[in-house]
C-alpha cells in the first residue's frame, strides 16, 4: 500500500488556504487604494507570444518576465479591471461556500452583477487573467470545463466538498469509472495499491482496460483524457505522480495530435504558460509511435493536409528538438499515414492489453 | 477631280445640326437644360438689376396618360426687368443675339442656351414658344413665335398687347421630355439652385402637381458682377480682331438710338433723302461727333438714307482691301461694297478703321495697361508704339496675340468684374438648408489662370440635420449648380485626395462641402458645362479653401470629442468604481465600503491618456 508523501505536495487543504490568503490581500490592496484616493491596478504576467519561454529546468512552457498592468485610472481598462475585480470577488464566494461553477456559468452570474461580458469568449479570457494573477489554475477557483474524463484504479480518497467531508471512497467500485470533477478534483488522496498510472487517449479503449482487468494484471490506475487532457485530469495525474509517486505512462493514437497529447501532459501547453503544477515531466509516451505502425503491421489510413501542416508546426516546438520525439516527428512526415489505438483490433480485441502494452511497458524501461 | 460645293449655314443652323454640345442630347437631358437654361437667364436679369428675385418654374404634361419621353409645357417667370417689346422678336427668335458678349461673369454665356431649348422645343413639337414681357409696369407684351432655322429669324404667329402691373418676363416652351428620368436631376437643381442663390425665391411645380417651394433667406444682393475690359493674358487672335474692329466701329450698332442722333446732330426734323442728308453733314461736318461721322460715311458708300440703315449690319470695313461688307436682314445675306478712295469720306472711315496707335490700344484696352507697361511690351513684342493697329496684317496680328500671352509682366487680372456670393449669404444659406451643428466659410481672394480672374468661396457643415450617409459636395460655378459628371471634376478630386482622418473625420460622416467657383471664364472640361478642370491655380486655391475650412472643423471635433469623452468618463467611473469597492469590500473581509467619491471625480477629470 503506497501512501501519500506529504513532504513534497500541498494537500488539498493547503492549496484552498493558499488562494484564500491570495484573494484577500487584493481585496485590501484595492480596499486602501479606493479609500486613499488612488486608482487600483492588477498586475498581469504577459500572456503574449514574445513573454512564452519553453523552461528546460522544470521541463515545461512559462511566461517571461514581461507583465501587463491594467488599471482603473485607464479609461479604456476600467471595465475589464471592473470584471477581474467582480471575477476575484465571485471565486472567494465560490471556494468560502464550496460551490463550483462552469465557464458558462461564469458568464451567466456575472449578469447579476451588472458587470456585463459581451460573450463568453471575453469572462473566459478574463478567468485566465486572473489564473495569471494568482498563478492558480481556475479548478482551484471551483471552475471547471465542461469536458470530463474519468478515473479507475485501486485509489482511495477522501472527500473535501460541503456535506461529504472524511467521506472516503475507493475508485475500483464502479467499472464505468470516476467523472474526474470538482469534487474528485478536491478531495485529498488516501492511499493506492497501485504501481502505475496509464493515461488513455479513448473512451473505447479506457473500457476494454477494465473489462481485461489492466489494472490488476499491471497494477495500474487507468485514466481517460478524453483527447486533449483536461487540466483537471492534468493536476490529478501529476498529484498521482507526485504525492503517490507513480509513474505516468501515456498511450494516444499513433499520429501527430497523439504525439501532441503526450507532450502536454508530459510538459504543459502554451496555452497554460502562466500555470504550474499541471505538467507530469517524467510521464513517458508509450506509443503509439510512428515506428510502432510499421513494427506492429498496424492497419492506417492517410494523413491529411492539416495534419501535415500539424508536424510542421510542432517541428518548430523546442520540445521536438531531439530525442524520440523529434524522431517519431520525421517517420510521420516520411510515412504519411497514421494509424489509431483501434487498430490492434485486427489481430484481436485483447492484442492491444495482451501483447502490444506488455511490450511496450517493457521497452519503456530503456527511454 | 469632283466639284465641291460650298454653302453657308445661318448660326441657327449650325446649332440645330450641333445640338448635342450644348446639352440636347436626348429628351432626358434636353428637359433638365431647358429648365436650366431659362431659370438661369431669369436670375441673370433680375442681378443686372438689382431686382430679388422671385422665380417660378412649373413642367406641366401636354397629355398625362402617355408614357415618357412625351410633350411637357415648361413655363418659366421671373419678376426681372423684362424685355424692350422690340428686342423679343430678335432675342427668343434669333441665335447669337444677345447682351452677354462682355467680359463679366454670368450664370449662361452668349444668350444661346435659351434659344437652343426653343429650337428644340420646335424641332420635337412643331409648337411655338410664347414670350410675355413686361418692361415698364404698365404693358404686357405677349409674343408667340417660331424660329425660321434657315434664315436664323423669328417668325411672329401672334402679338398682343395688354395692360401690365409690373415687370417681368415669363417663357413658356412645349418640347420632348422625359420627366421620369430628369425629375430627381431638376428637383436637385432647383434645390441646389437656391442653396447659391439665398436672395431668391424659387418654385417650383412638378407634373404631378407637387410643389417645391424655397423661400428667401437673406435680403441683401450681392453686387452685381461689372463688365471690364479684358487681361492680355485672356484673348486670342480672334478677340484682338474683334476688339480692333469694334475700336473703329464707333457705329457698333445701328439702332434707333443711332438713328436717333444722327438726326439730332444734324438737326433733322423730317425724313430727308439720302442726298439732303449728305449735303446737310457737309455744312456741319467740324461740328457733329465722330460716331456719327462714321454713320454718314458709311451711308455715302452704301447710298443708302435712314430707312435703308435700318436694314443692315455692318460687319467689316476692310481698309487694305478697301471693300465694307454688311448684312442685308432684309434678304438674309452679306454684301460687299468696294470703297472709293477719293471719296471725301474714305478719309474719315479710314482713320477711324485705322485705329488707335498700338500704345494706346493697349492702355484704352486692357484692364492695368499703362503707358510703362505698353512700351516695354512693345519693345518685348517687337513692334512699333507708334503703329496703327487698324493697318496690321493677319500675320502680325498672330505675333501680336502670341506676345500677350508670353509678356509676363502684366499685373494680374483684376477681380472687381466677379461677384461672389459673399460669406454671409453663404453661411445663411448653409444654416437654413442643412441645420448643422457646425458649419464654417471661407472666401478666398481673387487669383487668376490665363488671364482670367477667378475667386473660390466653400462652405463646410457637419451634424445636426445632416444623415450620417458620407461626405456630400455641393459644386457650384458662377452660382449654378454642376450635377452632372463629378467624377472629373477639380472639386471633387481636391475633396477625395484629402486625407480627412486628420481631421478626425471617420467612417461615414454627417459632413456637406459647398463649392463656388467664380470667373469670367469657368474652365469647363466639356461643352456640357458640368465638370471643371483641373487648372493648377484653381486646385491651390480650391485646396487652400478646403484646409482650412477643415481645420475649422478639426477644432470643433476635438472640442466636442473632448466634451464627449469628459460625459463619457463621467458615467463609466460612477457605473464602476461603486462596484470595485463592493467587490472589494468583501473580499477584504471588512465591514464598511471604503470612501470611494474622490476616485469617481479623480476619474472624470484625467485628461484623455492616449
Amino acid at each position: 500500500m503506497r501512501l501519500k508523501n506529504k513532504s513534497s505536495a500541498k494537500t488539498a487543504e493547503e492549496r484552498k488556504k493558499r488562494l484564500l490568503s491570495l484573494l484577500e490581500q487584493q481585496g485590501i490592496s484595492i480596499y486602501d487604494n479606493l479609500d486613499k484616493g488612488r486608482f487600483p491596478q492588477f498586475v498581469i504576467p504577459s500572456r503574449s507570444v514574445s513573454n512564452i519561454v519553453y523552461d528546460k529546468k522544470i521541463r515545461q512552457y512559462i511566461l517571461g518576465s514581461a507583465s501587463a498592468v491594467r488599471s482603473s485610472r485607464n479609461m479604456s481598462q476600467l471595465r475589464s479591471y471592473t470584471q477581474l475585480a467582480w471575477l476575484a470577488f465571485f471565486v472567494n464566494r465560490l471556494v468560502r461556500e464550496g460551490k463550483s461553477s462552469t465557464l458558462r456559468d461564469i458568464y451567466y452570474s456575472s449578469q447579476a452583477f451588472s458587470i456585463d461580458f459581451e460573450d463568453q469568449p471575453e469572462s473566459d479570457n478574463i478567468i485566465v487573467d486572473l489564473e495569471a494573477v494568482l498563478t492558480s489554475p481556475r479548478e482551484e477557483f471551483h471552475i471547471f470545463p465542461e469536458e470530463r474524463s474519468s478515473v479507475f484504479g485501486d485509489l482511495t480518497i477522501e472527500y473535501t466538498v460541503p456535506g461529504y467531508e472524511g467521506k472516503r471512497m475507493n475508485l475500483s467500485d464502479h467499472p464505468d469509472g470516476y467523472l474526474i470533477g470538482p469534487s474528485l478534483s478536491s478531495a485529498e488522496l488516501v492511499d493506492t495499491s497501485a504501481e502505475l498510472v496509464i493515461a488513455i487517449e479513448k473512451g473505447g479503449l479506457f473500457t476494454r482496460f477494465v473489462e481485461e482487468k489492466v489494472h490488476k494484471k499491471f497494477k495500474a490506475i487507468i485514466v481517460d483524457t478524453a483527447g486533449q487532457a483536461p487540466r483537471s485530469t492534468r493536476n490529478l495525474l501529476r498529484r498521482l505522480n507526485t504525492e503517490m509517486g507513480l509513474p505516468v505512462v501515456i498511450l494516444a493514437d499513433g499520429d501527430v495530435y497523439g504525439e501532441h497529447i503526450a507532450m502536454v501532459i508530459k510538459s504543459g501547453s502554451a496555452n497554460a504558460a502562466h500555470l504550474r503544477e499541471l505538467t507530469v515531466p517524467d510521464a513517458k509516451w508509450l506509443g503509439v509511435w510512428a515506428t510502432d505502425i510499421e513494427k506492429y503491421k498496424l492497419p492506417t489510413i492517410p494523413m491529411t493536409e492539416s495534419d501535415i501542416k500539424r508536424i510542421y508546426d510542432l517541428q518548430k516546438d523546442p520540445r521536438y528538438q531531439e530525442g524520440n520525439w523529434k524522431t517519431q516527428l520525421e517517420v510521420f512526415l516520411k510515412i504519411k499515414r497514421k494509424a489509431e489505438l483501434e487498430a490492434f483490433s485486427k489481430y484481436g480485441l485483447t492484442n492491444i492489453t495482451d501483447k502490444y502494452l506488455p511490450a511496450k511497458l517493457e521497452e519503456s524501461k530503456s527511454f | 477631280m469632283s466639284k465641291e460645293v460650298f454653302s453657308q449655314i445661318s448660326p441657327s443652323e449650325f446649332f440645330y445640326r450641333n445640338r448635342d454640345l450644348a446639352g440636347f442630347s436626348n429628351p432626358t437631358r434636353s428637359l433638365y437644360t431647358s429648365v436650366r437654361e431659362f431659370v438661369e437667364n431669369a436670375l441673370d436679369a433680375c442681378d443686372q438689376k438689382k431686382i430679388l428675385p422671385d422665380i417660378h418654374l412649373s413642367i406641366k404634361a401636354v397629355d398625362a396618360e402617355k408614357p415618357d419621353p412625351k410633350h411637357y409645357v415648361l413655363t418659366v417667370k421671373d419678376n426681372g426687368p423684362g424685355i424692350d417689346p422690340e428686342h423679343i422678336p430678335l432675342a427668343f427668335g434669333t441665335v447669337l443675339y444677345g447682351s452677354k458678349f462682355g467680359l463679366k461673369q454670368a450664370r449662361g454665356m452668349f444668350g444661346l442656351g435659351a434659344t437652343m431649348a426653343i429650337l428644340y422645343g420646335q424641332i420635337t413639337t412643331n409648337k411655338p414658344v410664347t414670350v410675355k414681357s413686361c418692361s415698364d409696369g404698365k404693358t404686357l407684351d405677349e409674343f408667340v413665335m417660331l424660329l425660321d432655322i434657315q434664315k436664323n429669324k423669328p417668325v411672329i404667329l401672334k402679338h398682343t398687347t395688354k395692360e401690365g402691373s409690373k415687370t417681368g418676363l415669363a417663357v413658356s416652351i412645349v418640347l420632348e421630355g422625359d420627366y421620369s428620368k430628369a425629375g430627381s436631376k431638376v428637383r436637385d437643381y432647383v434645390y441646389q439652385t437656391s442653396l447659391i442663390t439665398p436672395y431668391a425665391s424659387i418654385t417650383f411645380e412638378d407634373p404631378s402637381g407637387e410643389k417645391f417651394h424655397y423661400p428667401r433667406i437673406v435680403k441683401d444682393m450681392p453686387h452685381p458682377p461689372t463688365v471690364i475690359k479684358p487681361h492680355p493674358h485672356g484673348i486670342d487672335v480672334e478677340t484682338i480682331r474683334r476688339m480692333i474692329t469694334d475700336t473703329h466701329y464707333q457705329i457698333p450698332t445701328i439702332d434707333n438710338k443711332m438713328i436717333d442722333k444722327v438726326k439730332k446732330e444734324l438737326g433733322l426734323k423730317k425724313n430727308l433723302s439720302h442726298k439732303e442728308i449728305l449735303e446737310k453733314a457737309q455744312k456741319r461736318w467740324s461740328d457733329i461727333s465722330k460716331p456719327v461721322r462714321t454713320v454718314i460715311s458709311v451711308m455715302s458708300f452704301l447710298n443708302i438714307d435712314f430707312e435703308g440703315l435700318k436694314k443692315i449690319r455692318i460687319d467689316d470695313i476692310d481698309i487694305a482691301n478697301k471693300t465694307i461688307t454688311y448684312w442685308d436682314f432684309g434678304e438674309s445675306q452679306t454684301h460687299a461694297i468696294e470703297l472709293d478712295p477719293e471719296s471725301p469720306y474714305y478719309k474719315q472711315l479710314a482713320s477711324t478703321v485705322q485705329g488707335d496707335t498700338l500704345l494706346t490700344f493697349l492702355t484704352k484696352r486692357f484692364q492695368r495697361v499703362g503707358p510703362t507697361t505698353a512700351e516695354k511690351f512693345c519693345d518685348f513684342a517687337k513692334f512699333k508704339p507708334d503703329k496703327r493697329i487698324g493697318s496690321m496684317t493677319n500675320e502680325e496680328l498672330v505675333k501680336l496675340a502670341d506676345a500677350l500671352q508670353k509678356f509676363e509682366e502684366f499685373l494680374a487680372p483684376d477681380p472687381s468684374c466677379l461677384a461672389p456670393l459673399g460669406e454671409e449669404p453663404l453661411s445663411k444659406g448653409i444654416m437654413k438648408f442643412f441645420n448643422p451643428e457646425f458649419a464654417a466659410v471661407w472666401q478666398r481672394n481673387a487669383s487668376a489662370y490665363s488671364g482670367f480672374p477667378f475667386v473660390v468661396e466653400m462652405g463646410i457643415a457637419y451634424g445636426g440635420d445632416i444623415p450620417p450617409s458620407g461626405l456630400k459636395v455641393y459644386r457650384f460655378a458662377n452660382r449654378i449648380p454642376l450635377l452632372y459628371d463629378e467624377g472629373s471634376d477639380v472639386v471633387l478630386k481636391i475633396v477625395n485626395e484629402t486625407e480627412w482622418s486628420r481631421y478626425k473625420i471617420k467612417g461615414d460622416p454627417p459632413l456637406v462641402i459647398v463649392s463656388h467657383i467664380c470667373s469670367t471664364r469657368i474652365p469647363y472640361k466639356t461643352v456640357g458645362k458640368e465638370n471643371v478642370a483641373d487648372r493648377p491655380e484653381l486646385e491651390r486655391e480650391l485646396k487652400n479653401a478646403l484646409q482650412y475650412l477643415a481645420r475649422k472643423l478639426a477644432v470643433h471635433m476635438s472640442r466636442k470629442g473632448a466634451d464627449d469623452m469628459a460625459k463619457k468618463r463621467a458615467n463609466l467611473y460612477s457605473k464602476y468604481v461603486p462596484l470595485i469597492a463592493q467587490f472589494a469590500t468583501e473580499l477584504a473581509g471588512k465591514k464598511k465600503e471604503p470612501n470611494y467619491n474622490q476616485l469617481i471625480r479623480m476619474g472624470s477629470e484625467i485628461e484623455e491618456q492616449v
